[in-house]
This record gives C-alpha cells, structure tokens and sequence, in this order.
C-alpha cells in the first residue's frame, strides 16, 4: 500500500472524469427505476394481494366505495370500473402502464385521459392522484426544506461548538437541549409553540400555507413556527450526531499532524475535523430530506399544513389504494434520488471518496483487481471510525423520522 | 449535589415552566380574544339553541369554516355528509328545504326551489312540485323542471355518485333504470318515473305511497343540474349554483372559496341569506387547532358541526367569557343498546325489561362525554329533535339515573332467571366512548346477576358482519348490541321505521338488529302510509310506535347526542338548526 499513498495525493483535489459521473448516475438511477419497481410491487401486494389472500374478494373490496346501503348491482358496477374485477397481474400492469403511458377513466359523461405520470384515481374522490400529489407537493417542500436548513446549520454549529467546548456549561446546556429535542415528540412541541406564539401572543397569527408565489412573505411568517418545531427535533439530534464525530475526530493523527504543521486552529477544526465528521452527517441528512419530502405526517397535521403528510393519512383513512401507492412511490423516490444526491456531495465533502471514484486501472485502492472496475462504496473509501459514526447516526436517526 | 444532577433539574424546572406556561395561557387566552362588546354581551350560554344570537343584515366581510376532515363531496347529488347537507344550501337549492328558524320551527319543512310542498295525487303515488318563475344558474341560464329531472338521474349511477342516499331508486317506479351517463344518447331524461309535463313542473311517481315524500326532496339531491354542465365525478369541483354563493375555486380537500351569486334573489330561497361577501370553508384542519382558532378569532365556524374537543371543553366550560359563545345542541342522535328478542333468555320481555331498570344511565351518558358533550340522559327512542316525541318514562331513565335495582331483580324473577343470566355485548372497539359504554352497562348489569361478556369489532364491519347479520348475533348470543341512529329527516317514520319496522329485517346489513317483528308496531307503520291521513293524524302515530316498542323493552336508551358548539362573537345571525344538530350555514353573516 505504499505505493498508493503519492497516487492519493496527486489525485486528491481534482475534479472526477465527466465519464466517470455520468456512468455513476446512469447506475444509480438504473438502480432507482429497478428499486421503485420492486417498492410498487411490495406495496401493490400489501394493499391488493394480502386483503384475496385473507379472504376478501373483489366484491368485499368493492363494496366500501359505493357508500351507504349500496345495491348489489352498484357494487359490481364500482367493482368493474374500478378494474377489481380484473387479475391482480393484470391490474398491477395497468398501474405501472398509466405511469408510463397515462391512462383514461371514465368520469360519468365523458372519457378523461390521465397524462403520465398517472398514479391512477382515488377510489373516493374519484380524482387523479397525481395532480393531487403536485398539490400538495410545495407545502412538504417548503416545509422540509426551510426546516433543514435551520436544523442543518443550527445543529452542525452546536455540535461543533459543544465539541470544542467539551464539558463546559455551553456544552451541557446545549446537549440537554438537545435530548428534550429528540425526546419531545413533534405534537407536543408543535401544539406549545402554537399555544404561546400564535394564540396567546399571536407573534404568528392564525398559522396556516400561503403560496410563497402569492406572498413571499406570509409564507415565510406562517411557516417559522413548523420549521422552527421540526428543526428542534432534527437540529437536536444532528448536534449530539456532529459532538460525537468531531470529538472523535479530533484525536485523529491527521489532526494532530495538522496542528504540527503549524495551521491556525480554525483551519484544523473547519477545514480538516469538520470535513471528515460531516461525511456520515451527510448520510443521514440525505435520508431525512428524504423522507420528509415524502410528508412530514406529525408537523403537517399539527400545523394544518395541506401537504403530502396530510395526504397520506387522508389516503390511510379513507382506505383509498391509489393514494397510498401513489405517496408511497413518490416517498420511495425522494429518498433514493436524496441518497443519490448526497453519494455526490460526497465526492465534494471528501476527498478520498473522490479518490475511490476513480476507475481502478487508475487507482491503488483497487490495484488487486484484475479488471477495471468502478469503486463507489463508503465502506472502503471512508474511513472506519467514520462509518461506524454513520451507522449510529442511522440507527438513532430512526426515531426522529418516525415522529415528523 | 453534583454538577450534571443541578443541571438536569434545571432543565427539568425549565420544561415544567414551559408546559405550565402554556396550560395557563390555554386557560386564560379566551378572556383576552374574547372582549365583551357589542351585540354579545347580552348572550348566555346556549343562547343559540333557543334563539338567534348576533341578528343582523349587515352585509361584507369573509365567512371562514373549517372542517376536521374533508367532504365526502360537494356534490349535492353525491354526499351523505350532515354538515355537506347544511353547507350546500349555500350552493344548491333543492325543491324543499327547512324552514330556517331556531328550536322545533327549524324541523318544518318550507319551500326550496318550489312554489310549495308537494300536491300528492288520491292514490298517493303521484307527487308534484311546481318551480318559481325566474329561477337562474349562477351564469345566469334559466332553471327547468328538466334540470331537476336531471338531478335526480344521475344519482342513480352509483359508480359515478357512490355517497349519495338512494331513496329515489327505493321509491320511485323505475328502480332499473342505469342512470344517464351508460348509454347516454339513450338514457339521458331516460327515467321515466320522473316526468316534467311544462319547463315548470316536476312529477314524481313512486312505485307505493310514501307520505314522507316531501324530506326525501328536501335532500340535496333535488338541486337542478343542468346536463350540459355535468361533468359527472369532476361535478364537485364546481357544482353549479343555484343558491346565494357560487364556487369561485375548490382545491381538492383543502380549501374551497365561494363568492356571491349574481343570479340569486332571495325570493329563489327566502330560508337564506347573502350577507358575507366571501365565504372560505378550509378542510383537513386539525380538530384542537380549529377550536384554538375559533376562540382566537380566525375562523368563524366549525364545519363539522360535532363540537369542541375535550380540552376545549374543559376550557370553555370553566369559563364564564367562553362558555356564552357556546351552545349545548342536541345533535338528533341515539346512542342506545338494542336487545335482541331471537337471543335467549332475552326471547322473554321481563329478562329484557330487567336491563331496561338495572342499567345505570348516569354511568352512560359520562361513558359517552358527560351532560354537556356526551347527552342528555335518553328515555324514549325518539330524540327531542323529531317531530313525534313525547316525553315518558316507561322505566324511570329520568327519576333514578342510577338504576331500579329491585325493579330488574323482580323482572328477572318473572323471567325465570332470578339470579340472573349470562349474555354477549357487541360494541365497536375502535370507538372509545361505545367501548366506556359498554363496560359500564356490563357493570350495572352485573349488579343484578346479568353476566355480560364483551365482543369488539371493528366499525367498519359492524352492520354488515357482526352485530348486522342475525345469524352470526344468534350463533355468538349477542343479546345486546351497541348502537347509534341518526334520522335522514326529522321524523318519526324517517328515525324509527328502518329500526324498528318487522319488513327492514335483513340478513346482512340489519338496521333492525333486536328483530323487532311486532305487529302491533307493523300495523301503526301500514297506517302511517295510508295517503288520506293529515299531517297531523301522521305526527300522532310516532309517539305510539315509540311506547310500544319501549314496551317491547327492544332498545335501551342511553343518550341523546349532545355536542358543545362554539361560535365566534363576529358571526351574526347564528343559531342551531334542530334538524342539522348544528348551526343554520345558509342563514349566517359576520360583524366587521
């Protein structure tokens, strides 16, 4: 391995092939048609498959859409148009079929065509899903978004601060904050911080979405309060994650070797321990946007923010198929794509990731191979201690998504 | 004490000052939002359930609903929804509609879109409604008999319109026909037991007759839809007006904004008013937040109509400045036990009335949410709010809440079972106040002897599999089943014929679930539908129907649905309307 050391060095620093980029995206997103695939038949199975095989029939199914005290015709009617009746294959083709090519349905008078991507109807409302999704679709992305920045930015540079200012009142204040922020579920901090800041004081005055293209600023006033409560829970426990890389990180020998160098301490902390705990940091926060693009359930349903958390449990209750499988293939994708995203960033934050990318007829990291074979995974381009932070984080990170 | 511990009580002394912080602002912030100037300070609680509080004609502002949930549609054709019924006689007229007045006037009847109530012809199978002059959709297109016809058809096509009630298709003489959209060229204006003789005149003929005919045309159902405009499924979107607002834009289960209707007078629905410029009903709200805002001021009305949550309660009913912009409106509903008369030892009437006197009503109506958002202790089938009642006490509900004891000891000893007997309960178990209910009845039973064993299920099978289907209550002894009933229209054939009639036991889906067969009762519903009967003749047969089926002791009574409603000071002309439960929408207005 030696001899891999000046290698690493030169590359360290440049920018990847745009080949080398392009074939890795092509991959991944090869990968996501193939994961969504398998994710839509999971679901189409849970929702269509599991209700046959514990006895219902297409009638049973039928029969909770055609409200009160319905006739048997009109059961098999609403069975037939919509398309229970058919085999389960052949209806889980007509789904995948109408995301690609759009389907038609037929609305009483006439024949509406559904343009892909077309998710289907609501077996309620009768109403395409998609256009509903794209509805609600601003809503959870104003939320998630703003939120992230705030418990990105505020959690990072706590835990920082808290790291380098181990065992102080700072630190201990900051990581007590910090536990009541992971250990408060979101619909009691959420109900408090409307009580104070909306009812009794009305710093934040009936709280509720406003098109940030039909005012920019009530947009922005409306939603402090949820990005605020969201970024509570999250910022909190991207502090504690951020504390224990850096404190681990700081007694690494290249740390040391840094300060031996003579760097100016913000240079070793910033550019040098801070670039290597953000890596899993990343991680984690690409799963979360994820995620929480898909519907942050808990703080849309607080706040009454007509989102695609109120979405999916609309579509819960009312036991309306296409919904669920339409929020649940979108979520699918957020979190995929968000991964993908930040396997990219990646290759900015760190350089030995980008190292790794090289194909490895360039590369020492895989001088074994035989043939040349692209390299992209953390586990052997970051380093151990890293990505064992990783997995912590992912396992302590559950919790917090559970509860959005 | 070392450092960390000072620390984390610190912390802990933080968060319990947070959190009293914010429950002495939930009890204190109703006395800041709510100042008592103007029209209201002369309100008492309940004002609006007796009377019309805040009445006035000014005209401007925005009304604001909020609803919990969404609708099932706006569709007037499409919904079965009470509040949707309430909320679209902003948009939709039908032929009839209510009289719009506080207490028992509001049950009456009153012409819609009609010159008047219908004129039933001698053989009781005809009925017709003749239309205003003058009436226009909201662009202004003229209203015909043929629009109603319309209206009337396409709720015959339940895959289209599943939510709908299917009266028309039980009554009227041509039960087959698809409805207007299959085969359209053909069956548009294709239902033949709705003939429309002149552009003003709408007749109906039914297959028996049904004196009862008139509410079934008060439903939103009978509001004109003109076909060229149908746009069938997407009719929600924008059904088009014929009331004194029109949609202006619906985001699907979101928020729907309605504007003033130019083509509407009042002389095409005296029983409602165009007084807000704007009305806004925002959907999907969470249900404690709506109360919040509702005592806060920013929204006016709680569209659901089923009243405040239970921290809300508590806040309002403890405190004097709240609880007078609250009404306790009786909602219209039962909340009851049937007593199956197929299951034994329950075959035998004194076994039956033993629960009757031994169960605790008192411990019913807290299982159910207490006096005020629970009910009103029950003694009859019957509700107040249907027209029929007669107040009695066949089993001193009222005088000893508590429970006779020694009544249902010597009931038991008549039956042959003086120490009592074992019997199954079914109750729904994802309905926590049925779930309290029925554990108290099981423990006021057990009083006497009477061994109750407990079965739950899920809500939405209960009618269909469980407690609905005789053969399955039969075969697991479900002697008594909880329930809950809440009439289509205010009247007694509307409340009791589907509960109580021998005709409407059915192998699945049973309404009759204590299989009722008594010809006496039989009889009194035959008569009721004889066409030569007044009105008046009609009314006097319910409280009959209600006595002897209490006789019967066939269902035990336990509330009557009771819910606190809140109204913000700024709205005018709010009362509660006897036949919704809740406030009348058509008639309201808002104070600038």
């Amino acid at each position: 391995m030696g001899s891999a050391r000046p290698r690493r060095e030169s590359e360290r620093g440049r920018a990847l092939p745009v080949h080398v980029m392009i074939t890795f995206i092509v991959r991944r997103l090869t990968t996501t048609i193939f994961l969504l695939i398998v994710v839509s038949m999971i679901t189409f199975a849970i929702f269509f498959l599991i209700p046959r095989l514990a006895g219902q029939n297409a009638y049973e199914l039928a029969a909770q859409y055609v409200g009160r005290n319905p006739t048997r015709s009109a059961i098999v009617q609403m069975e037939v148009k919509l398309g229970l009746d058919k085999p389960l294959v052949v209806q889980y083709w007509q789904f995948l079929k109408g995301i690609v090519a759009g389907s038609h349905y037929n609305d009483g008078p006439s024949q509406t065509y559904c343009p892909p991507p077309c998710f289907g109807y609501s077996f309620r409302s009768q109403q395409p899903v998609w256009p509903q999704m794209v509805a609600a679709l601003p809503v959870t992305v104003s939320l998630a978004i703003g939120a992230a920045v705030l418990w990105l930015t505020g959690g990072v540079a706590i835990g920082v601060l808290s790291a380098l200012r181990r065992g102080s009142l700072f630190d201990r204040l900051s990581m007590g904050v910090a536990l009541a922020g992971v250990s408060l579920p979101i619909f009691f901090t959420g109900l408090i911080a409307l009580e104070l800041f909306s009812y009794k004081w009305a710093l934040f005055p009936n709280v509720q979405y406003v098109a940030v293209t039909q005012n920019p600023l009530l947009w922005a006033r409306n939603l402090v309060l949820p990005w605020i409560t969201l970024a509570f829970l999250y910022a909190a426990l991207y502090a504690r994650l951020t504390r224990a890389g850096m404190l681990e990180t700081m007694g690494e020998d290249f740390i040391r070797t840094a300060r031996a160098k003579g760097l100016p301490e913000r240079t070793v902390v910033v550019r040098h321990a801070l670039r290597a705990t953000l890596t899993p940091i990343l991680t984690i926060f690409g799963m979360d946007l994820g995620l929480l693009l898909g519907g942050a359930v808990l703080t849309e349903t607080t706040f009454s923010l007509p989102g695609l958390g109120q979405f999916t449990i609309l579509a819960i209750q009312n036991q309306d198929f296409p919904e669920i499988m339409g929020v649940v293939m979108l979520a699918a994708f957020f979190i995929v794509v968000a991964n993908m995203l930040v396997d990219i960033l990646y290759a900015t934050v760190d350089p030995r990731v980008r190292v790794a990318l090289w194909p490895c007829s360039r590369s020492a990291t895989c001088a074994c191979s035989s043939r040349p074979t692209m390299v992209w995974s953390r586990r052997w381009t970051v380093s151990h201690s890293t990505w064992n932070g990783a997995a912590r984080s992912a396992s302590s990170a559950s919790p917090a998504r559970a509860r959005a | 004490m070392t450092k960390p511990r000072k620390l984390a009580i610190a912390a802990c002394a933080v968060l319990t000052g947070l959190t009293l912080a914010a429950c002495a602002s939930a009890s204190g912030s109703g006395s800041s939002n709510t100042a008592d100037v103007g029209p209201n300070s002369n309100v008492s609680f309940s004002a609006g359930v007796t009377g019309v509080v805040n009445p006035s004609s000014a005209q401007g502002g925005t009304l604001t609903f909020a609803e919990n949930s969404t609708p099932d549609s706006f569709d007037p054709g499409n919904t079965y929804y009470s509040w949707v019924w309430d909320f679209s006689r902003l948009y939709a007229t039908p032929l009839v509609t209510y009289k719009s007045c506080p207490g028992s006037c509001g049950l009456q009847l009153a012409p819609g879109i009609a010159t008047g109530l219908g004129q039933v012809s001698d053989n009781g199978l005809v009925w017709t409604y003749h239309l205003k002059h003058g009436l226009k959709f909201e662009d202004g297109t003229p209203v015909s008999a043929e629009d109603v016809k319309y209206a009337v058809e396409r709720t015959y096509d339940k895959s289209v319109l599943p939510n709908g009630p299917t009266y028309f298709q039980t009554l009227l003489a041509d039960p087959s026909y698809p409805g207007p959209y299959q085969d359209r060229s053909k069956n548009l204006m294709g239902l033949t037991s709705v003939t429309t003789p002149d552009p003003y005149t709408v007749q109906f003929h039914l297959q028996q007759p049904f004196p009862d005919f008139n509410y079934v045309v008060a439903l939103p159902q009978t509001a004109p839809v003109p076909p060229d405009r149908d746009t069938g499924a997407n009719y929600q979107l924008h059904p088009i007006s014929t009331g004194p607002y029109m949609f202006q834009s619906y985001q699907l289960n979101s928020q729907a904004t309605l504007v003033r209707n130019p083509n509407w007078t009042p002389n095409e629905d005296p029983e409602a008013k165009q007084l807000a410029s704007k009305v806004v009903i925002k959907l999907n709200v969470n249900a404690d937040d709506i109360d919040n805002r509702l005592m806060a001021g920013d929204i006016d009305i709680d569209a659901g109509g089923t009243g405040v949550q239970a921290a809300a309660q508590a806040e309002i009913l403890s405190n004097p400045s709240l609880m007078k912009y609250s009404d306790d409106a009786l909602t219209g509903f039962l909340w009851f036990a049937y007593i199956d008369t197929k299951v034994a030892p329950l075959t035998n009437v004194a076994c039956r009335e033993a629960i009757e006197y031994a169960a605790d009503k008192t411990d019913q109506q807290t299982a159910y949410g207490g006096p005020y958002a629970g009910g009103a202790i029950a003694s009859t089938v019957l509700p107040p709010t249907i027209i029929g009642y007669q107040k009695t006490d066949p089993y001193d509900a009222l005088t000893q809440p508590n429970g006779d004891l020694a009544a249902a000891k010597s009931e038991l000893a008549a039956c042959g079972q003086p120490n009592g007997f074992t019997v199954g309960l079914a109750y729904r178990s994802d309905r926590p106040r049925e779930v309290q209910a029925a554990q108290s009845l099981q423990a006021a039973l057990a009083r006497v002897g009477i061994d109750v064993q407990l079965h739950g299920y899920p809500s939405g099978t209960y009618y269909t599999d469980f407690a609905g289907s005789p053969d399955y209550v039969h075969q697991h002894d479900l002697g008594i089943d909880m329930g809950g009933w809440g009439a289509d229209w205010p009247d007694g054939y509307g409340f009791l014929d589907e509960l109580t009639n021998g005709n409407t036991i059915a192998p699945s889906g049973n309404t009759n679930i204590e299989e009722l067969n008594d010809p006496v009762v039989n009889r009194m519903f035959a008569k009721a539908t004889n066409p030569a009967l007044t009105e008046a003749q009609e009314t006097a047969i319910w409280p009959q129907i209600d006595q002897q089926v209490m006789k019967d002791a066939v269902i035990l009574p336990e509330v009557y649905g009771k819910s606190l409603l809140y109204r913000n000071p700024a709205v005018t002309n709010v009362y509660v309307q006897s036949y919704f439960g809740m406030y009348n929408y058509a008639v309201l207005g808002v104070s600038s």
